[in-house]
């Protein structure tokens, strides 16, 4: 039932509180209007009887007195007013009570009626009498009729009199009720307003609640607090549906702030990594352009000493220059970008061959080569520094003994490049410095062309994602020491750097 | 964990809320059922008002017939009490019986009101008759109209009445006579060098039989049993044609030069008058009263020895008797001739009962 009430709409129970309250006024109004005019109606009758009574003396009266008119005139006037007068005291006679009971005034009328009916008897008597001139007769009748006519008035002017005495008193007591009848209205009037008043407080102030502690949430939502607690929703009218959308749409803006927050951390964690690569190329190429002289002058030197070894005929002086200048041109050319393992061992293979033309062959150099996986992208420039590495701190002091191994194979659906050396070897300390990029050595942080191991690795991590990329092993001092790079295939690497230049272009984008 | 701790705070303000809100509903509901309670015994309250002011009008139940009592005296306190026995015996047959004199008509003769029975068409007329002409033809008049007539207390025995209620006339006079001697012989033993005098107070209506036949008890009674006593009993006529005539007439006998040693009241008119000028003529004990019926006033008169004996009538059996008598003439066309009441007479010696008894009425 309450939950029926419950779910009527906004302007029905609006509407349903005046109207029951103004129904409630109307109907206390009716009783009222009824009572009153019940009480007025009943004031206008008391006197009534004794109006009726003197109305019928007032008729037998008139008859006597035309009675009498004619007796001492015998006009035909007179005559018909006698016959008007006496229809209308028989009418009025025949209205009279009749029955006998405990009332006074009921058994005077009986006699009344009854008298008037002898009267009128004698009445007639008389009159038939006169008109057949028979004198002693209608004197005697005249006596009698005369006697009763007395007897008649001094009988209704004694109930008369009782009629009046007891109307009085009723109409002093209803005087009375009417004067209680009026405090009464007066009060039931007071009390339905006080209770209509209560009525519409009441409900209203219900009906309104639910909407005040929306309106007080909607502040506080509008002051930038989510963090409300929800509104039960207590009915399904209009406050309710408010109520409802109101908690969906606050439960709605949280979540879809918090993915916005996501979002734009994910967005930012991209964008510090983009930041950091592009900083370690620009690092690792500001580098190189400080350790190297005019590119362009040195290659087209460098060319023309490749001619002229070949002009001369001295193959090998060509070659070497020529190794030379792929070499510088790689270090140009492909640094800023992703290469295969193919370019960087190539790149390996160069500086292999300079070395060992500069060090007159000796650095052994040992490739095992998967060739399928040549095609594996990586970061440029990362194979180069480590060799150079190996040959400085490795093996520089070797001589001839230095061997330089590199491998690439496939190891757990991972390609490894593995670049070892007999070289001195490092401490576990050193190892650990070196990954977490603490170990500061002048020889290591610019070393051949400029391009430290610190970079190397944090330019792996950066590429691959994973801070394990690079592992150094050496079974200590004088063990020698082996570079391991383990990468993604070359199929996964391609759809993840894929991927990964499609975010990171839409990353510049914004 | 914070989405957590949300939703249990919202689960356990979810209940609250319910019996919040139930709680704020009473109030208007309680307040609406309220109003709408009190206007409903609004309601009631004015179809109460309307109903009783119908109802006082209503009261009252029919009777199957309509008599009349016409008495010479209005106010005394026994025709009250023959009009009462009647009133109450009437009520028992559903029978309604008016006392024409009581109020309204006392200005109207006894004649006059027998007209205005007669013509009031009534179901029967009880009425103190004398035996004069016109008295007779006024009953044969109301026989003729259907209307029987008891008399009663004076009767009219040459009329068509149907019946004659009264105190049985020789028996009362022989009991007056019978104290008459007892005042004698108590008060009056040594003042024998004169004949006593009894006067017999009569009224001048009462030129009737009834009178003379207590008239004659008495005589016959005393004549009987006075042995050497000499008693001189006479009549004095009671003028009671006017108002206010009987106190003066009584008042005459004591300004006259032979002051009666015993009155006789008939009526306890006359006996209430009788016994206010002796006691203000000084002549309480010299002259000795006997009554007739029972007042306050009489009672103490009794206890103070001014009047020395009265005679009780049965006044309720009275007008008890007026009421069968005519409705046993309704039912079977006859009656009985003559209905007589009890009487019994207080004296001194037990005036007492009856003043406790009066007493009684009062405290009832």
């Amino acid at each position: 039932m309450t939950n029926k009430l419950r779910d009527f709409s906004l302007q029905f129970k609006i509407s349903s509180i005046y109207i029951v309250t103004n129904i409630l006024v109307v109907m206390v109004n009716i009783f009222l209007i009824i009572g009153i005019n019940s009480m007025s109606g009943r004031l206008d009758m008391v006197y009534q009887d004794n109006r009726h009574l003197n109305q019928f003396s007032d008729a037998v009266n008139a008859l006597q007195s035309n009675m009498t008119d004619y007796l001492n005139v015998k006009t035909s006037d007179s005559l018909e007013n006698y016959y008007r007068s006496e229809s209308l005291c028989r009418n009025m006679a025949s209205e009279l009570n009749e029955e006998v009971t405990g009332q006074s005034f009921d058994r005077m009328e009986r006699n009344i009626r009854h008298m008037t009916e002898g009267y009128l008897a004698e009445v007639a008597q008389t009159i038939e009498a006169k008109r057949g001139r028979n004198v002693e007769k209608y004197r005697f009748h005249y006596e009698n009729a005369t006697r009763m006519y007395d007897y008649i008035c001094t009988y209704i002017s004694n109930l008369n009199m009782e009629q009046f005495r007891s109307n009085s008193e009723r109409y002093s007591e209803l005087q009375k009720r009417f004067r209680l009848f009026e405090i009464v209205s007066v009060i039931a009037i007071v009390l339905v307003m006080f209770s209509n008043v209560c009525i519409i407080i009441g409900f209203v102030g219900a009906l309104i609640r639910p909407l005040k502690k929306l309106a007080g949430q909607a502040d506080e939502v509008a002051k930038g607090n989510f963090e409300i607690e929800l509104l039960p929703v207590e009915s399904q009218d209009e406050v309710g549906v408010v109520t409802g959308a109101f908690n969906s749409m606050v439960v709605s803006i949280g979540r879809y702030i918090e993915r916005i927050r996501e979002s734009m951390e994910a967005e930012r964690a991209l964008k510090e990594r983009e930041l950091l690569m592009e900083g370690h190329l620009k690092d690792a190429r500001l580098k190189y352009l400080q350790a190297q002289i005019n590119p362009h002058f040195l290659f087209n030197t460098l060319n023309a000493g490749a001619q002229l070894a070949m002009m001369e005929g001295a193959d090998r002086t060509y070659d070497y220059i020529q190794k030379v200048a792929q070499f510088y041109r790689y270090n140009m050319k492909k640094s800023e970008e992703t290469v295969t393992v193919a370019d960087e061992v190539e790149m390996v293979d160069s500086y292999i061959y300079i070395l060992n033309v500069r060090f007159a062959g000796d650095i052994h150099y040992e490739k095992h080569i998967d060739g399928s996986l040549l095609h594996t992208e990586m970061p440029g420039m990362i194979l180069q520094p480590i060799v150079e590495n190996c040959v400085n701190h490795g093996i520089r002091e070797m001589g001839d003994r230095g061997v330089i191994r590199l491998s690439l194979y496939e190891k757990d659906g991972q390609v490894c490049i593995s670049v070892k050396d007999n070289g001195v070897g490092m401490s576990a300390e050193t190892i650990e410095k070196v990954l977490s990029g603490t170990y500061r050595d002048e020889d290591m942080a610019s070393g051949g062309n400029g391009v430290g191991m610190d970079n190397v690795i944090s330019r792996m991590r950066l590429f691959t994602g994973n801070e394990h990329v690079m592992t150094l092993k050496s079974e200590g001092e004088g063990m020698g020491t082996e570079v391991c790079l383990c990468l993604e295939r070359y199929d996964r690497e391609h759809k993840r750097n894929g991927g990964a230049a499609g975010e990171v272009s839409e990353g510049e984008k914004t | 964990m914070k989405i957590i701790r949300n939703e249990k705070q919202q689960h356990t303000e979810n209940q609250a809320p319910e019996r919040k809100f139930s709680g704020l509903t009473f109030l208007p509901v309680f307040l609406t059922a309220v109003s709408i309670l009190f206007t409903v015994l609004m309601a009631g309250y004015i179809l109460w008002f309307y109903k009783g002011s119908f109802q006082e009008e209503t009261a009252g139940e029919t009777y199957d017939r309509y008599y009349m009592m016409i008495t010479r005296e209005g106010k005394s306190v026994f025709w009250q009490s023959v009009y009462q026995g009647a009133y109450e015996r009437a009520l028992q047959e559903n029978v309604y019986v008016d006392w024409l004199g009581n109020d309204r008509f006392q200005d109207y003769s006894v004649e006059e009101q027998m007209e205005i029975a007669i013509a009031s068409g009534v179901d029967g007329i009880i009425v103190t008759a004398s035996e004069e002409e016109a008295m007779t033809a006024l009953i044969d008049r109301a026989d003729m109209a259907g209307i029987p007539v008891v008399t009663l207390y004076g009767d009219n025995t040459q009329s068509a009445r149907c019946s004659f209620v009264g105190v049985g006339s020789y028996n009362l006079g022989r009991e007056y006579g019978r104290q008459a001697l007892r005042i004698m012989r108590e008060r009056l033993a040594g003042s024998a060098d004169r004949p006593i005098r009894v006067t017999l107070l009569v009224n001048s209506y009462a030129n009737s039989l009834d009178q003379n036949i207590l008239y004659s008890g008495i005589q016959e009674t005393i004549e009987q049993e006075r042995g050497e006593t000499a008693v001189e009993l006479s009549l004095q006529s009671v003028d009671d044609t006017n108002a206010f005539s009987v106190e003066e007439s009584v008042r005459d006998i004591f300004m006259g030069q032979e002051i009666p040693d015993i009155l006789i009241c008939l009526n306890e008119l006359n006996t209430t008058c009788a016994y206010q000028a002796v006691v203000d003529y000084n002549k309480v004990g010299t002259v000795s009263i006997l009554g007739h019926y029972v007042s306050d006033t009489i009672l103490n008169a009794i206890d103070r020895s001014v009047i020395y004996a009265t005679v009780d009538i049965d006044t309720a059996q009275m007008g008890a008797f007026c009421i069968d008598a005519l409705q046993e003439y309704h039912d079977l066309g006859y009656t009985s001739q003559y209905f007589t009441a009890d009487i019994s007479l207080i004296t001194k010696e037990n005036v007492d009962e009856y003043l406790r008894g009066e007493e009684l009425e009062y405290d009832e």
